[in-house]
């Protein structure tokens, strides 16, 4: 199936943002005439340098910014109409929440303010909470909490009224790798649910684990847009991983391969990741600190 | 983020919900405990004043003592509250989260102004009862002394006060708006709140132009003395703390046209502010 065929979750259509620096009209282009399409169902992540546009573009996504040139639409909706943002969750980057308020009751804030009904108000709040792994923490206050505690009750500030669009502005930036992985498993989950996830991210390792789809911007423009298997898989090639071989061993394979019209590219010892030995020596987070 | 009409309905729920969270804030910065702080100096001023023994008029003393500091503090309270309350959305981003869901802008400053103003209420009604107290028991204690100063009963319109705390409430509500008007298109609290004690200063002695210029100058610049009477509104009207204490009483037409216009001003400087804040990039 191609993009195209599916339903767009956002369509973006030649859109310039321009910020006035100061009064005499010098500017500063944020975003330039970039087109950009997210089809309904899929991750799509957002890649490109620091300073390169990406918080802004997701700005005016949300009607948060309005756009100098060009429109925004979401699920079809100008993205300055209230409606727009029916169906769409947002965690900022580096997010920040009212303090005085304990993670709970900033949940059901947010909850209450996109309608959630009353009867399924304290489940639902209790569910999302449960599943970013912050129950432990609930009845404390956000002022408390830690930076990566901080963007997994954006999280689920951002899923708690179910949207079917949920844009990540930097979901990892200051958690750990177990939390990033989980974040990384969490984004999985919901497209598994068929919903449609936007994600910036600075760790391309992560982007490349969950995204379909990826563009990349660089000053403001989009200079690579396509499918992550396209990108970088190289279909011409593949990797075998096996016990040792001996020396002669190794050369009998050769002569297996040459012989069949192969040629053996190289011989590797491979190496675990760094995080994956991380993930695998730190003990899982006791869901938000009981101690 | 223009007006047209898209399916989510405006909604004064949300909007309590913006005010309750707001109010909540407020409490739990511990805004109050101020309070006590003014109660304390309320009461240990009363006392003082007893040291001179005004007789009858030490009554007129502690109540237009207690209001001098009910405007003065209330005003204060007013503009550091609303300024703190707005850009602490601002600065920590909060704004951000709340304006991507489902809400209209005029829902989120409305719910802002609804909380500061229950703030401001809670602060006047607490201020209006402990002043009243104070006055009752010290009338008590001076009718019991001097019988022969109270011919025709109390001195006191209790009742009266409690209409001039609620006027206050009402014009603590004007400046309010007035902040959150600031606010919403300036940049820092900082300004916003000189700003404010400026806009203040003015709204106090705007009268004062008002009566110069009303006889002596031409006609251009009386019209224009006067429809600066107009921008800005005139807290003098609200100043009717002569006729509580040992006074005729209140009237209550006149009560009626104040409070209608401080109504007035909120709903029209509210508005804009929701206009200003609305083209506001986040
Ligand atoms: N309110 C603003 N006023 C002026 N310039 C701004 C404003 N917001 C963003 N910019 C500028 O727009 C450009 C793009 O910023 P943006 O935040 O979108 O970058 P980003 O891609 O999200 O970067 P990062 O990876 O660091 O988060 C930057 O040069 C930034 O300085
Ligand atoms: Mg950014």
């Amino acid at each position: 199936m191609t993009p195209a065929a599916l339903p767009l979750a956002i369509e973006i259509k030649n859109l310039t943002k321009d910020f006035p620096l100061n009064l005499r009209g010098v500017k500063l282009r944020a975003v330039e005439n970039l087109t950009l399409s997210v089809p309904e169902g899929r991750v799509f992540g957002l890649l490109g340098p620091n300073g390169s546009g990406k918080s802004t573009t997701i700005k005016i996504i949300l009607g948060l910014l309005e756009p100098t040139v060009g429109e925004c639409k979401v699920f079809g909706v100008p993205s300055g109409r209230v409606d727009s943002r029916l169906n769409v969750g947002y965690l900022p980057e580096a997010p920040y929440f009212y303090r005085y308020l304990s993670g709970t009751e900033l949940v059901c804030f947010y909850a209450r303010i996109c309608g959630v009904p009353r009867k399924r108000l304290d489940e639902r709040v209790r569910e999302v909470i449960d599943w970013v792994g912050l129950s432990g923490a609930a009845q404390r206050r956000v002022g408390t909490y830690s930076k990566g505690m901080l963007q997994r009750i954006g999280l689920a500030q951002a899923l708690v009224h179910d949207p079917r669009l949920i844009i990540l502005d930097e979901p990892t930036a200051g958690v750990d790798p177990v939390g990033s992985a989980e974040i990384s498993e969490l984004i999985l989950k919901l497209k598994a649910q068929g919903k449609t996830v936007l994600i910036t991210s600075h760790l391309l390792a992560q982007i490349e684990d969950v995204c379909d789809r990826v563009a990349i911007l660089d000053r403001g423009k989009l200079i690579l847009e396509g499918d992550v298997n396209e990108l970088v898989g190289q279909r011409d090639r593949q990797a075998l991983i096996v016990d040792p071989l001996s020396p002669e061993q190794l050369d009998e394979l050769r002569g297996w391969l040459a012989a069949r019209g192969h040629a053996l590219n190289a011989v590797e010892q491979p190496r675990a990741r760094l995080d994956q030995l991380f993930i695998s020596r730190v003990s899982r987070p006791d869901k938000g600190g009981q101690k | 983020m223009n007006a047209t009409t898209g399916g989510v309905p405006f909604s004064f729920s949300r909007l309590l919900i913006v005010a309750g969270n707001t109010f909540t804030e407020a409490v739990r910065q511990k805004l109050f405990n101020f309070l006590l702080l003014l109660a304390v100096g309320l009461v240990a001023s009363a006392q003082f004043f007893r040291e001179f023994n005004f007789g009858s008029s030490e009554l007129k003393f502690i109540s237009d003592f207690g209001l001098g500091a009910m405007v003065f503090f209330g005003s204060t309270l007013t503009i550091a509250a609303t300024a703190q309350l707005f850009f602490s959305e601002i600065e920590n981003r909060t704004a951000l989260t709340i304006l991507a869901k489902p809400i209209w802008r005029t829902e989120f400053i409305f719910g802002k102004f609804l909380g500061v103003f229950a703030v401001i209420g809670v602060f006047c009604a607490l201020t209006t009862l402990l002043l009243a107290g104070l006055l009752c028991s010290r009338e008590n204690s001076l009718m019991a002394l001097h019988p022969d100063a109270f011919p025709n009963g109390r001195l006191i319109h209790y009742g009266d006060l409690m209409v001039m705390g609620v006027l206050q409430w009402l014009k603590f509500g004007v400046l309010a708006a007035i902040t959150l008007l600031i606010a919403s298109f300036s940049n820092t609290n900082l300004y916003t709140v000189v700003m404010s004690f400026f806009m203040l200063v003015i709204c106090h002695l705007q009268y004062l132009a008002h009566d110069a210029y009303a006889q002596v100058a031409s006609l251009p610049l009386r019209l224009l003395v006067r429809m600066l009477g107009y921008v800005f509104p005139n807290f003098q009207v609200f100043n009717l703390a002569d006729q509580v204490a040992i006074g005729s009483g209140l009237d209550a037409g006149v009560v009626l046209r104040v409070a209608g216009y401080a109504l007035v001003y909120i709903a029209v400087i509210g508005g804009l502010a929701v206009y200003s804040f609305r083209n506001r990039e986040i």
